[in-house]
Order: C-alpha cells, then sequence, then structure tokens
C-alpha cells in the first residue's frame, strides 16, 4: 500500500538517508584508502574537509531515522484503520512479518547511529583525529544496516493489504490462551514488577559505586545491565504500565501510549528509556578508544557526564512509570 | 547560567537569524516557495483527515449490518421473506426492511435519492425527528408524507406549497406531501433526500410486494456484529452481507488512496522546491565568500559555519511551516479546500455545501514536516559544506 501519504512519506525519508549515507560511504571508503596524518598534500587537505560533510551527514541521517522511527509507528496506527482486524499498530504491524523486524531494526540502528556520532565526537575533541580510521569503518558497516532498515520498511509498506485480517492487540498480548500470537504473556504481573524494582535499584547501585571511583569492569557490568533493563522496560511497559495508562485490564499495547487520547505519555517514556539506555552504554563504548592517544582526558570527561545522564534519566524514568501504577493504587483508579 | 555549548549554539543561532536578515531578499523568496509547497501538502493532509472523520461521524448512524440479494454479480431486489429466517440467529435486535432508490427528475434534470423505510421500527427512532428543522417524520400509517432535504424544495420550486408530485414508472402521477424539512446542518447526507414510508417507496417505484432493495439488520451488541455476519452469510448464500466497519474501512483506504495521490502529484512540487533549494545555498556571492573567509581566519571552524547553515535551514523551514499549515489550515475551513475538494470527493455536478474542520494531532504536523522539511534540509546540507570549506586565503585575493 504505497499510495498512502504516510507510505510516501516514510519512503521519502528512507530514501533521502540512503542518500546521505551513500555520499558519507563514498568519503569512508576515501579516507580509508589515502588518509595520511602527517600529509600536507593537496588529497589530505580535502579529505580532512570531507569529513566535516561525513560527519553532518550522519548527524542529519540520525535525526532523520528518529523522526522515521516516530512516523513509522505512527503509520502503523493510521494503517490499522484500513486493516480489517485490527484495532491499533500492534495488529498493523503483525499483519506481515516483517512489520516487527522493521521496527527493532529501526531502534537498534538509533543506538548504534548515536555511537557512531559519539566517535565522532571524541574524534575531533582531539587534535591527531586519532579514530579516524575506526570511524569510517565503523560507517560502512553501518551501511547495510541502513539498506536492511529501508528493504524491511518497503517490504512492510508493500505487504500491506488493506483486507487481511489480523489479530488485535486484546488478543495478541491478551489473557487468553490463544495460539502462537501470545507474544507477551506467561508472564507473572508481581514478579516482573519485583524484577523491574529489583533492576532499577542494582543499576542505581552500580551507577553510584562507578560514581565512587571509576572501574572498566564495572562500566562494563552497567552497560550490560542497562542493555538488560531496556529489554525488561519493554516488556514491563507493554504487560504492566500501559494497561494502567489505558486504565482498562485487557489494553496492552505498547503503541497506543504514543497517542493524544493519553496525552502523548509514550513520547515522555519512551524518550526517556532510549535517552537513558544510550547514556548508560555509552561510557563502556566509549572506553573502548580510551587508550588511544590524547583521548584519556576526554573519554573520562564524557563517561562521568553520561553516567550522572544515565541515572538522572533512570530516576526521570521510574517516575514515569510508576506514576499511574501509584495513582491507581492510591486513588483507586480513573477520576 | 547557560551551559557554555548551549550558549555558543545560541550565539549561532543569533548570527544565522542576522545573516538571514542581511540577506533578505534570497531568504525572502526561498521562505515563499516553501511556504507555498507545504500549503499544498498541509490542505491535502488536512482535507483528508476531516473527510475521513467526517464519514466515520456520519457512518455511526448506519444500520450495523446491510444485507443485499446479489444476482449475476448485480444487485436486485431482495425478498422480505428472508427476515423470517434471520429471526433465529441470536443477537440480532430488528431487521427493517428498506428501499433506497434515485429519481431522475426529467422536468428539472435533478437526481433524488429516495429512502423508504418504516421509521417507527428503527431503534432509537426518537433520535430521527432532531434532524429535522420543521415537522415530524412520516408514521407508517401516513401515506404519501414525505421528508425533504434542504435542495429538494429549492429544486421544486415549491414556494409555500406543500404538495408535489413525483412520475411512476408507467407515468403516471403520485402526489406528495411533505411533512417535515431536514435542518441544513445534515447536509450532506440530507441534501438530496426524500424520505418516505415503505409503501409509498414501493408505489413509486412499482416494486412487488414482498421486495425491498436491501434489509438493514440492527444488532445490539457491536463486538458481535463479525460473528453476526459471518452466520447471516452462512444462513443466505446468495446475499451480500455488508457491516459498518468494513464500509468504514473501504472510506478510509479510498480517502487514503486519493490523498496519496495528490500527494505524488505534490511530490513534482517539492522536487522542483528542493532544487531551487539547493541552486540557492551552492550559489555564493563574493561577499558571501569573503565574510565565510574573515570568519575562518577569525577562528572559526568548519563545523561552526556548518551549524550557522544548520540553522539557517531550521529558521527558514520552521517559518516556512508555520505560515504554510496557518494558510492551509485557513484554506480549509474557510474556503471549504476550494482547491482541492473535486479531487477528494468525486466528481458529481450537485454537492452539498460542506463545514470541513480537521483535528490536526502532533502525528499529522510530523507527516508533514517529514514531507517538506526532510528533503529541504537534506538539499541544502552539501551546498551549506561546500560553503564552509571555502579556503580563507582563496576568498580573500591572497
Amino acid at each position: 500500500m504505497f499510495l498512502n501519504p504516510w507510505s510516501l512519506a516514510l519512503s521519502l525519508c528512507s530514501l533521502v538517508v540512503l542518500l546521505l549515507g551513500a555520499i558519507a560511504g563514498r568519503t569512508a571508503v576515501r579516507v580509508l584508502r589515502f588518509w595520511e596524518p602527517g600529509s600536507d598534500s593537496n588529497r589530505q587537505i580535502r579529505l580532512e574537509n570531507e569529513i566535516w560533510l561525513s560527519s553532518t551527514l550522519v548527524a542529519y541521517g540520525l535525526g532523520f531515522q528518529i523522526i522515521t522511527l516516530i512516523l513509522f509507528v505512527l503509520a502503523a496506527d493510521q494503517f490499522c484503520q484500513v486493516i480489517v482486524g485490527a484495532m491499533c499498530a500492534t495488529g498493523a504491524l503483525l499483519a506481515n512479518p516483517f512489520g516487527m523486524p522493521a521496527l527493532l531494526i529501526k531502534l537498534v540502528g538509533v543506538f548504534f547511529y548515536g555511537f557512531w556520532i559519539l566517535l565522532h565526537q571524541l574524534d575531533i575533541r582531539s587534535e591527531h583525529y586519532p579514530l579516524v580510521r575506526i570511524k569510517y569503518l565503523a560507517l560502512l558497516l553501518l551501511l547495510p544496516l541502513l539498506v536492511l532498515d529501508v528493504t524491511l520498511q518497503t517490504l512492510y509498506i508493500a505487504g500491506i493489504k488493506p483486507d487481511i485480517i489480523t489479530s488485535c492487540c486484546a488478543v495478541v498480548f491478551g489473557e487468553d490462551i490463544g495460539r502462537t500470537a501470545n507474544l507477551m504473556t506467561g508472564y507473572s504481573q508481581q514478579g516482573l514488577l519485583a524484577t523491574f524494582i529489583g533492576s532499577i535499584v542494582v543499576l542505581g547501585l552500580l551507577g553510584g559505586g562507578l560514581l565512587q571511583r571509576w572501574r572498566s569492569w564495572l562500566a562494563k557490568l552497567y552497560a550490560a545491565g542497562w542493555l538488560w533493563f531496556f529489554g525488561l522496560a519493554l516488556v514491563m511497559i507493554t504487560t504492566v504500565v500501559s494497561s494502567y495508562v489505558y486504565a482498562m485490564p485487557f489494553h496492552k499495547c505498547p503503541f497506543c501510549l504514543l497517542k493524544p487520547e493519553y496525552h502523548y505519555f509514550g513520547f515522555a517514556l519512551y524518550g526517556t528509556l532510549i535517552a537513558a539506555a544510550f547514556c548508560g552504554t555509552s561510557p563502556a563504548f566509549a572506553g573502548l578508544v580510551r587508550g588511544r592517544k590524547g583521548l584519556s582526558a576526554i573519554v573520562a570527561r564524557y563517561q562521568r557526564l553520561a553516567l550522572i545522564l544515565s541515572l538522572l534519566l533512570l530516576v526521570i524514568f521510574s517516575g514515569l512509570s510508576f506514576y499511574h501504577y501509584l495513582k491507581y493504587l492510591i486513588s483507586g483508579g480513573e477520576g | 547560567m547557560i551551559p557554555k555549548n548551549i550558549e555558543k549554539q545560541l550565539n549561532i543561532l543569533d548570527y544565522a537569524l542576522s545573516s538571514l536578515w542581511r540577506r533578505r531578499l534570497k531568504s525572502l523568496s526561498v521562505l515563499l516557495v516553501f511556504a507555498a509547497v507545504i500549503f499544498l501538502l498541509a490542505s491535502f493532509q488536512m482535507v483528508t483527515q476531516a473527510l475521513t472523520a467526517k464519514a466515520k461521524q456520519l457512518l455511526v448512524h448506519t444500520p450495523e449490518i446491510t444485507l443485499q440479494q446479489m444476482s449475476a454479480g448485480r444487485q436486485e431486489a431482495i425478498a422480505l421473506t428472508y427476515s423470517h429466517q434471520l429471526a433465529e440467529i441470536f443477537g440480532i435486535r430488528k431487521v427493517v426492511p428498506r428501499i433506497w432508490g434515485y429519481y431522475f427528475d426529467e422536468v428539472r434534470l435533478a437526481n433524488y435519492t429516495i429512502i423508504g423505510m418504516d421509521l417507527s421500527e428503527i431503534p432509537g427512532n426518537a433520535l430521527l425527528d432532531t434532524t429535522l428543522l420543521s415537522g415530524t417524520m412520516p408514521e407508517k400509517a401516513e401515506q404519501g408524507k414525505v421528508v425533504v432535504g434542504q435542495s429538494i424544495t429549492k429544486s421544486l420550486e415549491l414556494g409555500g406549497r406543500l404538495t408535489f408530485s413525483l412520475f411512476r414508472p408507467d407515468l403516471s402521477l403520485k402526489s406528495f406531501e411533505i411533512s417535515g424539512e431536514f435542518a441544513p446542518d445534515t447536509d450532506i447526507l440530507s441534501h438530496d433526500l426524500i424520505v418516505m414510508n415503505l409503501a409509498d417507496a414501493r408505489d413509486l417505484f412499482s416494486i412487488p410486494t414482498g421486495l425491498a432493495t436491501d434489509l438493514c439488520v440492527y444488532v445490539t451488541n457491536p463486538q458481535e456484529i463479525e460473528t453476526i455476519a459471518k452466520k447471516i452469510s452462512a444462513a443466505l448464500p446468495g446475499v451480500r452481507v455488508l457491516t459498518r466497519p468494513q464500509i468504514q474501512k473501504t472510506y478510509q483506504v479510498v480517502f487514503g488512496w486519493r490523498s496519496g495521490f495528490g500527494s505524488i502529484c505534490l511530490l513534482a512540487a517539492l522536487a522542483a522546491f528542493a532544487i531551487l533549494a539547493w541552486d540557492k545555498a551552492s550559489g555564493l556571492s563574493p561577499e558571501e565568500k569573503r565574510e565565510i573567509a574573515i570568519l575562518k581566519v577569525l577562528g572559526w571552524e568548519t563545523g561552526d559555519i556548518l551549524a550557522v547553515r544548520f540553522w539557517e535551514s531550521v529558521s527558514v523551514s520552521g517559518l516556512a511551516c508555520l505560515v504554510g499549515i496557518t494558510a492551509a489550515y485557513i484554506h480549509v475551513v474557510y474556503f471549504a479546500a476550494s482547491l482541492f475538494r473535486p479531487v477528494l470527493m468525486g466528481w458529481s455536478v450537485l454537492r452539498p455545501e460542506l463545514q470541513l474542520l480537521p483535528r490536526l494531532a502532533a502525528g499529522d504536523i510530523l507527516l508533514i514536516l517529514a514531507f517538506t522539511v526532510i528533503p529541504y534540509l537534506a538539499a541544502t546540507v552539501i551546498p551549506a559544506w561546500r560553503n564552509a570549506t571555502v579556503p580563507a586565503d582563496a576568498a580573500l585575493g591572497g
């Protein structure tokens, strides 16, 4: 179903990002082949100019990808109105096998582009450009991810037929014993809640320990903890938090949170979660290049900043995710 | 205290705005064309949104399931005896036969929509009277009483009279008396409508007793619509079963399709604009080159000049969006989207007056931004980089 403004906008944005990626990729190949830090040849000066272009292009690409990620979920929400049987974005995304993978790749992509920009920012802070080769190798590795993203998205849009019957989220995430479609059942709510709270406490302790004294193994543990917490939080939002926001026990959908009916609550929730997970995992990532020439002070400063930010965002995220739950416990529900 | 980084960006934004102001003619021309492109796209989006919402709002009052007899792929009159078969299906509240047809008035060259139905049988019929400007709906026993839409009174040139006549198929006359008139705010449905009771409609169109054009099935619980529809189609194999959600989805697809088609047409305008933006951004005058060179000599980095260009693009697109979207809203709400209505509403000659009221959600605005701002930013980034990497010595004539 390409003849729809949402599909067109998504395809247009993807084409633009691909184009920007291709131009940046060309620079990457040239840098990998011809980069000579000590030289003052014409080619080297041109290349030093070009790395500005490629980093700007990737920064734009990241911004555009974040927009397409939001657009993709909103588009799925629109598509559900034309797919018979789908009641919200969940149904629309499950309408064919490419929907969920496309969403996941987009989400993963945001992290990877973010890491690349972090690498670039660290690199230009040092006079020697110590990370140029690594950076451009990484850029070339990012391009297949971008192509995969665009391919999955195109296959998804092409596969949407406005008359197929899909299960809506009430069935998919619902309690009743269904078939294979039960993605998110089988978790006990109380157990999940306890794990969630436990994880928050452990993350807080780890972060506190890191603030006291920086140890690289602890930073890695902290990053791993954030990866675990990111997955856990997504499950938690879907199965526990969402139905308290909707005030409907059987509506367990991670996407309807983004709608105006719920005051765009999802944007705040997912925005903090993604930013927090990025800040939480990136210190360990930056630690990988700490040993490079002229970078140790810069990396150390960034790591500390990211750590503090991740802890702050963790507090905000916990507050947001427990707000409706506590409100329900204290005031006994809506109104 | 403002953090240093943000303060730097604020200063760069300040510089970008003053630089836009210094080149105000060039900036204004890009701004106006950009606003026009956004205006076109946003209008299209808003009309689609308003029409879809309107269709949804109107379809709430249609029967949950409509049954039509099909024969050789065409619709035929349906036998009333089917309703006895339907009575066995649990969950059906009421089955009401309806005659729905079009009457072509050869004298005035106009088409009227005729609905013949015993309105007292419809669940919730008390509400029907609220759609009337004056009078009452025809009772089942009252022969020859009709309720008409606004344009019918005008078209028939009735003046103060309440009676008029229409021809049966055998050209004998059947006379009617107007018992009420629909309110103007139901115009989109009732504008060319004549409502009468079933017997009168059957008489007017000479439809044999025991037949109707379709059967309206009212269902108590909306959750059961699909199940009951399946049961009906199993019980009556030759009958087409239309459910309300299906009709809603069809409308959505049609509006989405048309809006997508319109957007594709506008992509040409967008591409033209992107080329214009590219061109405007890359054509540097000697003064501009000198300006960049001086900045570089003063210690600005390539990244800072790129940031200036970025903030320029963002300011231009932000302002253009504001102008374009506001103009589109005015166009849709106060001028009823007169530029695009024919494309989106079909090609009928007699069309009702229509009040469109788009409700813009944040998602729609994001869609418009994705359509316009992203191509613009992408089109200006490479020229911006070329500007930023102008070698200082060459530009200063050294």
